[in-house]
């Protein structure tokens, strides 16, 4: 057990990185202009961010098992499709909300079967089903976008609860699920066990198997969780609006300190570096820095967060 | 210790005999499949156009799998393209010179290529943040420099490159084989190949058996950035045109060629003969989505299905062979 | 007298109206675009920024750093209410869901302008957009004419789900539908990308051993198209549309039959003098439509020039056509 908990030491050891990369672009844009300080702009940089931490939060254990989730962003839509779909054809926003998370759900099973059971390998699996989600989106909706969808659900996105926007809520709420599943029960510590050490979980009598389809599936319900924002935030829902996000989703788990080998994770980390990538966006918006330059920029903050903990590691 | 590693990669070799040969199969299914259901399948226009094409595609998963086999990875491809093309097509239009663009192109490339080594061998930084962070990087290079503009028309001589033929084939296509040649040679015969092999395996044994690692690491990085550079000149060649976005759907199509092909995402493992297999297998479907005329939207689904099953049953396939 | 009256009257309106800059008040006006490398995207930026100038405003460009990316529009849009500019030029990523940003800017009291895509929701200050579907019907009638009515033709589409996609497609199929003597072989998706085009063609050629049209939802895959036949060295009559300049030299050069004008240049030049004039208190069209206009061999000259070198059109001219 304690050998699992030292695992994350290593990680901590290497928060600087996307940290002082975050406390830099704060300090950096609020001298820059007097209207990035405000609570209605760093409202907006964490309800904007909310959709990819739901994201993020499970690809960060999928990462940890050395595996990858590419079909997210598609699975993602695929599930916005659905949720808005049923919500129109029956009325019900709860069941909406179910039929995405369902479908979530079963491309989360389906990428951990194929990765679990049938051993292909997390890139082509997720490769493949991002292709089959993508593709269902297209052909079900004939590439038009679904409207029509009833204001309840709008206001999941746009309402408040004791004056916090809801979406801040779900963003805290799910990290702290995530905090909670990873370093405090048996399924965490299994995940650590995953990537690092998959003997010993299978000599501790658990199915490494079923584990790792239980990561995969989480994070498919995530993303059926996070079609519900993006549903409201749009008041619709469109068959190329989730694409690529996995990337981002990835990206920032890379940047907060989990690595692609031995199992160490950081969740913390990759909250740092979803809201890094938000308050940097949002930053040059402000400032009007035309997009050719945004663009670098964001590859520039990338490679940074990296290689300040690289340096950091050397001795 | 040592011996292990440089044993590995001999048996490596007749594995993949075997993988290849599960691979050429379901390439060859894949064929007799769309030979049956349209008759342009089979016609010789038909079959060098999915050479032509296969044979883009692969030199751009070519030096990608090197990368692979290192267990690296370069999500800088499509954006080295873009950015090789927009260059190169600029120079041939200023100078009205082809071997100049070439010049141009390739070195443009190699240098992308030796920024992610760098990044990757001396800084430490993981190959998937690397080569993600430059790819944005180069992305915004390429749009501020077209700031949305195209360059087109290219001399003659410079299109041969792309659309003309040798013998009644296209030369593309002699360049693949130019490619495969050199590729599988490196990787199989020569001990800078085998010791990519090893360094995929196990980076640790192979370093302390005194390999220079980040050597090699930039070599493989550069290379896979000069095929980038090499596959946006016949890009150019081709469509005759440069525009900023030209790379920017090309990369996820380079990797499933390579994994597709059987070198695995660990490294250590895998050829570029199976890259060869793994694009011919990508060209085929959309060619046979066209022939078909499959429908917009299911093209995704249907390549998506195929993808998964090729690399399954390689994967089962894999696990009951001796 | 009272015709002298009136007529004065008349004339001072009329001066009001055609006046140029009351006053060079520096507006800033926002402009949203779809991304950074359609070329189309380009003329309404350059069309946006030469009438801002001889107007005396002043336009900030905010584009995706993801093409075509609808969450980032959104963000984008959420940031620059922030910032406070006087009036929004906007180009929806999707009509539909960008309808929620157009409603946040009318809350935070911002005039906002809508061009080339016709947004679903929102209150607008104006619309000013050339139709897509007509420009597809236009194109291809002046293609079907010049095949004589008779032949084989391929459609290549643009990116499912894209309004102009959609609406050009249908304007193609709908002129298909007034020719019965022209057979439609196919019609497959080539994303508006150059290469994707090439390698759809040929395929098709390979298919198909008589094409004598080719209907392409954009320039890019046009010449795409091109490229294919002549490497096939097969003859067919190609048509475009976007109006690029690449098109109108390739139309010059006698390769390309023709191609549907999608002015973005003067879109982005209309769109931005009416926020402003708007923000002036001065009255404006509630919408302008430009007429289709197909660009080939008989009226290329006029397009030759590039955009950076064109004036804006003057909006009054526009507005009595």
């Amino acid at each position: 057990m304690s050998q699992i908990r030292t695992a994350a030491l290593p990680a901590l050891a290497r928060v600087p990185g996307v940290a002082i990369v975050l406390v830099a672009l704060l300090v950096g844009f609020s001298l820059a202009g007097p209207r990035f300080l405000t609570p209605a702009n760093i409202a907006n940089i964490l309800m904007q961010s909310t959709v990819l931490i739901l994201l993020a939060l499970p690809m960060t254990l999928i990462i940890m098992t050395e595996g990858l989730d590419l079909s997210m962003g598609a699975v993602l839509t695929l599930a916005s499709i659905a949720l808005a779909m049923t919500v129109v054809a029956t009325g019900s926003p709860a069941l909406g909300f179910l039929a995405g998370l369902a479908v979530g759900l079963g491309f989360g099973l389906a990428n951990g079967a194929l990765v679990a059971l049938i051993g292909i390998p997390p890139f082509i699996a997720t490769l493949g089903t991002l292709g089959i989600a993508q593709g269902l989106a297209l052909a079900v909706t004939d590439g038009q976008s679904v409207v029509g969808i009833p204001p309840s659900i709008e206001r999941v996105y746009s309402g408040t609860l004791f004056a916090v926007p809801i979406p801040i809520i779900i963003g805290a709420a799910a990290y702290a699920l995530g905090h909670l599943l990873l370093y405090h029960t048996r399924f965490g510590a299994a995940v650590f066990a995953l990537g690092g050490n998959r003997e010993a979980l299978r000599l501790a009598g658990a199915s490494d198997r079923a584990m790792l389809i239980v990561v995969y599936a989480v994070g498919g319900l995530m993303a059926g969780f996070a079609a519900l924002l993006m549903t409201a935030r749009m008041n619709s829902a469109h068959p190329t609006a989730g694409i690529g996000l996995e990337f981002d989703a990835i990206a920032a788990v890379a940047v907060g300190g989990t690595s692609f080998e031995r199992g160490n994770g950081w969740l913390f980390g990759t909250l740092l570096g979803v809201v890094a990538v938000g308050v940097l966006r949002n930053g040059l918006n402000l400032l009007a820095v035309p997009s050719s330059a945004q663009v670098a920029c964001i590859g520039a903050l990338v490679i940074l967060a990296l290689f300040i903990d690289a340096l950091r590691s050397r001795p | 210790m040592s011996q292990m590693a440089e044993t590995r990669p001999r048996l490596a070799l007749s594995r993949d005999v075997l993988q290849a040969f599960y691979r050429l199969l379901a390439a060859a299914l894949l064929c007799a499949a769309l030979a049956l259901a349209s008759d342009a399948f089979l016609t010789l226009g038909n079959i060098l156009n999915v050479l032509r094409q296969t044979a883009l595609l692969f030199l751009m998963a070519s030096g990608l799998t090197l990368v692979i086999l290192t267990a690296g990875l370069d999500l800088s491809v499509g954006a080295n393209i873009g950015l090789s093309a927009c260059l190169a097509a600029s120079v041939i239009q200023a100078t009205g010179s082809a071997g100049l663009g070439v010049a141009t192109g390739i070195g443009c490339g190699a240098l992308i290529g030796i920024c992610n080594g760098a990044l990757v061998a001396w800084l430490r930084i993981p190959s998937f943040i690397a080569t993600y962070g430059m790819m944005w990087m180069l992305t915004g290079v390429t749009y501020y420099y077209m700031a949305g503009e195209t360059i087109h028309g290219f001399p003659p001589s410079f299109r041969q490159f792309g659309s003309g033929y040798l013998l009644g084939v296209p030369i593309p296509v002699y360049v693949m084989v130019l490619f495969l040649g050199i590729g599988t040679l490196f990787a199989q015969r020569t001990i800078w190949g085998q010791q990519i092999y090893a360094l995929g395996a196990n980076p640790e044994a192979t370093r302390l058996s005194g390999v220079p690692v980040e050597r090699r690491l930039l070599l493989v990085y550069t290379f896979s950035g000069a095929m980038a550079g090499l596959a946006s000149l016949i890009i150019l060649a081709r469509i005759n045109s440069a525009q900023g976005d030209i790379g920017e759907e090309l990369t996820l199509p380079a990797i499933a060629a390579v994994l597709i092909g059987g070198t695995s995402l660990f490294g250590g493992s895998g050829s570029v003969s199976g890259t060869l297999i793994g694009a011919l297998i990508l060209t085929l479907v959309l060619n046979g989505m066209n022939l078909l005329q499959i429908n917009a939207s299911w093209q995704p689904l249907a390549t998506g299905l195929i993808i998964l099953l090729a690399v399954g049953i390689d994967t089962i396939t894999r696990r009951t062979a001796p | 007298m009272k015709t002298i009256v009136s007529l004065a009257a008349l004339v001072v309106l009329a001066g009001q109206v055609l006046a140029g800059p009351a006053l060079a008040a520096n507006e800033t006006i926002a402009v949203f675009t779809k991304n950074q490398t359609n070329p189309y995207f380009q003329a309404v930026r350059v069309g946006s920024e030469t009438a801002a100038k001889s107007l005396g405003a002043k336009v900030i460009q905010y584009i995706p750093t993801k093409p075509d990316s609808i969450p980032e529009q959104l963000s984008q849009v959420e940031d620059v209410i922030v910032k406070k500019p006087d009036a929004i030029l906007f180009i929806p990523v999707d009509y539909k869901a960008l309808v929620p940003a157009v409603e946040k800017i009318n809350a935070a009291g911002i005039p906002v302008t809508n061009i080339t895509d016709r947004i679903a929701g929102g209150k607008l200050v104006a619309y000013v957009g050339a139709d897509d579907y007509n420009i597809g019907l236009a194109t291809a009638r002046h293609l079907l004419k010049q095949m004589g009515g008779k032949g084989n033709v391929v459609i290549l589409e643009g990116v499912k789900g894209s309004l102009t996609n959609t609406d050009r497609v249908r304007g193609f199929n709908d002129a298909l539908k007034e020719n019965s003597g022209v057979k439609l072989l196919a019609s497959q998706p080539a994303n508006y990308q150059r290469l994707n085009a090439l390698q759809v063609m040929e395929n098709l050629i390979q298919s198909f051993p008589q094409i004598d049209g080719v209907l392409a939802a954009n320039d890019p895959m046009a010449v795409g198209a091109l490229e294919a036949l002549d490497g096939a060295n097969r003859k067919a009559l190609v048509v475009g549309i976007n109006g690029s300049k690449e098109a109108v030299e390739m139309i010059k050069a006698g390769r390309l039959l023709a191609s549907g004008d999608f002015n973005g240049f003067i879109q982005g030049c209309l769109g931005v003098e009416i926020a402003i004039r708007n923000l002036r208190k001065e009255q404006t069209p509630k919408e302008i439509i430009l007429k289709p206009v197909v660009i080939e061999k008989s009226n290329f000259q006029a397009y030759e020039a590039p955009v950076e070198q064109r004036t804006c059109p003057k909006l009054s001219d526009m507005v009595t056509n």
